[in-house]
């Protein structure tokens, strides 16, 4: 399933193909980037999902549409937590968080107010994705 | 958890600085968030906001597994939380510090530290303490002996005989390794590469005792028996690594970057 920020038109035209459309925010332009980059990195093997967010708007991209919503607020506690968790041990700011679990890994990447975390099974090499986010 | 247990993995995560200067701080803490060690660098408070933190994290990622590790990237410093059984490892170095170095402490040597320690207590307590044969215990009147039975003393038995005249092995040394994934067409799918310099220690314990096989545990449980030889580059020592398969892995059900228990398997 895809959620997509796009133009108003376009988001008119996914919410009629029961697509869960964001606000739009034609000002953010990194936002773009960084969402053709993601739709490239969504096709490496291992890859299994993405969500995209500024303050406005995010693109969720996973296959299976139950888990979106779990998904979507791991990504989001996991940024808020490791943000404290910065702050109390003044790391020098949040570049990067990694958490692997049991079955999959999760890597979360700030870039400017855009927030990035990419689902992926435990064996992808996240530091390659972090150079093609990066990139 | 015993008072012991928690000495020694202080002692441990005191040592992690002299190690590596780099490190500024570790600690452990049991999932309900009882401190078992840490360093002088940390707060009560850094601790505590860790903890609510990473429970939060934890409560929200059913769909990932229990989480395993978790490393935060800051711009002068990185953050690593560790699981260990049923505790946390937390590690804060800068960017400075040796990948290689902090993973070994963080990742072989406090979890194999902390599983002995587990095993160790687990075994004291399954240990009934010696307790005073009723028999034997009598009044004084009764032990205290007639001075001339004292200069006929019998002579001490040799019991040397009764062990046989096997001589005893030392136990097989326990090694912690993390695995890596080898391939290609002309790689034995039953044979793991091993740090040759923990080869060489094991033939030195064990002089011409062939061994041909070792013992391989995951730290789940399974384990096998397999072939083993020493990595085909030197370099590869030292870094706390052992080489498997796919077959192996598949056989012991794990993955790259998991720890694996080994041990040689000495015919007695």
């Amino acid at each position: 399933m895809l959620k997509q920020k796009a133009n108003a038109n376009e988001a008119e035209m996914a919410l009629t193909n029961q697509v869960t459309i964001t606000a739009v925010d034609s000002e953010n332009s990194r936002f773009s980037e960084l969402s053709t980059g993601l739709a490239e990195i969504r096709k490496l093997k291992g890859v299994l999902g993405y969500i995209l967010r500024s303050d406005s708007s995010a693109i969720i991209d996973f296959p299976e549409s139950d888990k979106i919503i779990e998904n979507a607020t791991l990504s989001y506690q996991i940024h808020e937590s490791c943000l404290a968790i910065e702050k109390q041990f003044n790391l020098g700011g949040l570049e990067s968080v990694l958490v692997e679990g049991e079955n999959v890994k999760v890597l979360c990447i700030s870039v400017g107010e855009n927030k990035i975390s990419v689902f992926m099974e435990k064996n992808v090499t996240h530091s390659r994705i972090i150079k093609r986010i990066l990139m | 958890m015993t008072e012991d247990y928690s000495t020694a993995l202080q002692t441990i995560i005191n040592e992690f600085k002299n190690v590596s200067p780099e490190i500024t701080g570790t600690f452990i803490f049991k999932k309900d968030g009882e401190i078992v060690a840490s360093t002088e660098t940390n707060t009560d408070e850094q601790i505590r906001k860790l903890v609510s933190a990473l429970n939060e994290i934890a409560d929200r990622a059913a769909n990932m597994g229990s989480i395993e590790t978790l490393t935060i990237q800051g711009a002068k410093s990185q953050l690593t939380i560790t699981s260990m059984n049923n505790r946390y490892l937390v590690n804060v170095s800068s960017h400075a510090a040796d990948e290689k170095v902090v993973k070994t402490l963080t990742n072989v040597i406090v979890p194999t530290v902390a599983r002995l320690v587990d095993q160790i207590s687990e075994l004291s307590h399954n240990t009934p303490p010696p307790q005073p044969k009723i028999s034997e215990v009598k009044s004084i009147e009764e032990v205290a002996v007639p001075k001339e039975e004292i200069t006929q003393s019998e002579p001490i038995p040799d019991m040397s005989e009764s062990f046989g005249s096997e001589p005893m092995l030392p136990e097989p040394p326990v090694n912690q390794f993390m695995i890596e994934k080898i391939g290609g067409l002309l790689v034995p799918s039953d044979i793991v590469r091993l740090d040759s310099e923990v080869i060489a220690k094991w033939h030195d314990i064990y002089g011409d005792k062939e061994i041909k096989l070792v013992h391989i545990e995951t730290l789940e449980g399974k384990a096998i028996l397999c072939g083993f030889k020493p990595f085909k580059e030197p370099s590869q020592n030292g870094k706390g690594i052992i080489q498997f398969p796919e077959r192996v892995m598949e056989a012991l059900q794990t993955s790259k970057g998991k720890l694996v228990v080994v041990k040689p398997e000495i015919t007695r």
